[in-house]
């Protein structure tokens, strides 16, 4: 489960900035892996606009982690359901 | 409580804008929304004339609801920023958007560029100088820093907002590049290279001089992705067939830069000057930054670009799509289970063998299959 205490919605677009990624390339990454939300909700969900469903949030942290993991790095999202 | 004193809204075509004043325990707030250019700066100036001639302790532009603001517009605020600095009073920017950052940030790399030139000193700036020089306030340019211009990496993908996003680095490369006599940005759209942005007519018949032949630094620069520098057309060779008809419209030398989405060339950002020899070194970086910023904006946008390569994202992405959504339906059937929770133990394979979601999908899909392909889908030891 994902730390609620420490709003990590809030973090979710320090971590992409860490990936280097744009936000139209985290959405790319994001729509590939299956998700269904639009560009616009995927960015206020990184910025803790709008609260994504655990769902959202899991295909969001798999598509960053999957970038840090080609950088050579770990899993530093952590999941909602995993 | 706020007392309102100016609230309009302006409709001129399609883009509009509005604008609201507070005021309040002696700060003035001004709150922009919608698209400003063509034309907006006069409405813009007075409204902020109003609110100055109010002698306000403090004012604030929120800008959180602004789509787009033109080199005229940006003038403006900045005029009204050294009018109050003189009285003492700063102007703080409010909730920009990424967009509007952005072309802060252009702005502010026009200025740069001018500043490096070391101009004489000048006195006032009316309106009137309006399009000789570029002033943008350090309160502006300092609150962005490099850092910002990298994380700003937002913009809408509305093609008359990148479109409006060129039309101002046109201008400003204009104003801000020695030598610089017309501008304009190529691009590349469904395979056909046309012109985005101009300066004016001339510069416009220049680039169509360059596609109906084939050739110039504009069409090399968009399709090889380098950068192609006519020194002095008088004597240039590379291009026989487009050389002449520049040389008819008094253009003498030409520099185009290339930009690049995702790595692909797109397109080039043509500077045409009346004079041989006058693109400097300074001016030949000027213009490689401007493009720069044509290139981050067009890859942010995922504007239109139709690159073979977005083409081929998209359906890697769909085919992506497509394989784990039949893996989910895999895990679905076996465990009773819905789409989203089938989507977690997915999850959850991938993770304990430390492969990719759509690796560990295309697995469970072939080996779900296989029972049915019969034997000639097994391989030998």
């Amino acid at each position: 489960m994902i730390e609620r205490g420490r709003s990590p919605l809030d973090v979710l677009d320090t971590y992409r900035q860490e990936a280097g990624l744009s936000h139209g390339e985290l959405w790319l990454r994001y729509f590939e892996l299956g998700g269904m939300s639009t560009g616009f909700d995927v960015e206020a969900f990184l910025y803790g606009m709008l609260a994504p469903s655990d769902h959202d949030h899991d295909v969001i942290a798999q598509a960053l982690n999957e970038r840090f993991k080609e950088l050579g790095g770990d899993h530093p999202v952590p999941y909602a359901t995993v | 409580m706020p007392h309102r004193v100016f609230a309009m809204s302006v409709t001129k075509g399609s883009p509009d804008f509005g604008a609201v004043t507070n005021f309040e325990d002696g700060e003035a707030t001004i709150a922009l929304r919608g698209t400003m250019t063509q034309g907006a700066a006069f409405v813009l100036e007075a409204i902020l004339d109003a609110a100055i001639d109010r002698q306000p302790a403090s004012m604030v532009l929120d800008v959180a609801e602004l789509d787009f603001l033109g080199v005229a517009e940006l003038l403006t605020i900045s005029n009204a920023e050294k009018r109050l600095a003189i009285s003492g009073v700063t102007l703080t920017l409010r909730s920009p958007s990424a967009l509007v950052n952005r072309l802060l940030g252009i702005m502010e790399l026009a200025e740069v560029s001018r500043r490096e030139r070391a101009l004489p000193e000048h006195g006032h700036l009316g309106p009137e100088q309006l399009g000789d020089r570029g002033a943008l306030s350090e309160r502006f340019a300092s609150s962005l820093s490099a850092e910002d211009l990298r994380r700003v990496t937002a913009l809408p993908a509305d093609p008359d907002v990148i479109d409006g996003a060129l039309r101002l680095i046109v201008e400003l490369a204009r104003i801000s590049i020695g030598g610089a006599d017309g501008v304009s940005v190529s691009l590349l759209r469904h395979g056909v290279l046309s012109t985005v942005a101009a300066s004016d007519q001339t510069i416009m018949a220049m680039d169509a001089d360059q596609y109906s032949t084939g050739q110039g630094p504009c069409v090399d620069a968009s399709i090889t992705g380098h950068w192609f520098h006519a020194e002095s057309l008088d004597t240039e060779t590379r291009w026989p067939a487009f050389t002449p008809q520049a040389r008819g419209l008094g253009i003498k030398a030409i520099l185009s830069s290339p930009l690049r989405v995702f790595d692909k060339p797109v397109g080039a950002l043509n500077i045409y000057s009346r004079k041989a020899e006058s693109f400097e070194v300074k001016d030949q970086e000027s213009a490689a930054v401007f493009a720069r910023q044509a290139s981050v904006i067009l890859s942010d946008s995922r504007a239109d670009v139709s690159d073979t390569q977005m083409a081929f994202r998209f359906q890697e992405a769909l085919r992506s799509r497509k394989v784990i959504s039949l893996a989910e339906g895999v895990i679905m059937e076996r465990e009773g289970i819905d789409e989203e929770d089938a989507f977690s133990a997915l999850l959850r394979l991938a993770l304990s063998e430390g492969v990719p979601l759509r690796e560990r999908a295309e697995a469970m899909v072939l080996s779900a299959k296989q029972p049915e392909l019969g034997p000639e889908w097994e391989l030998d030891d």
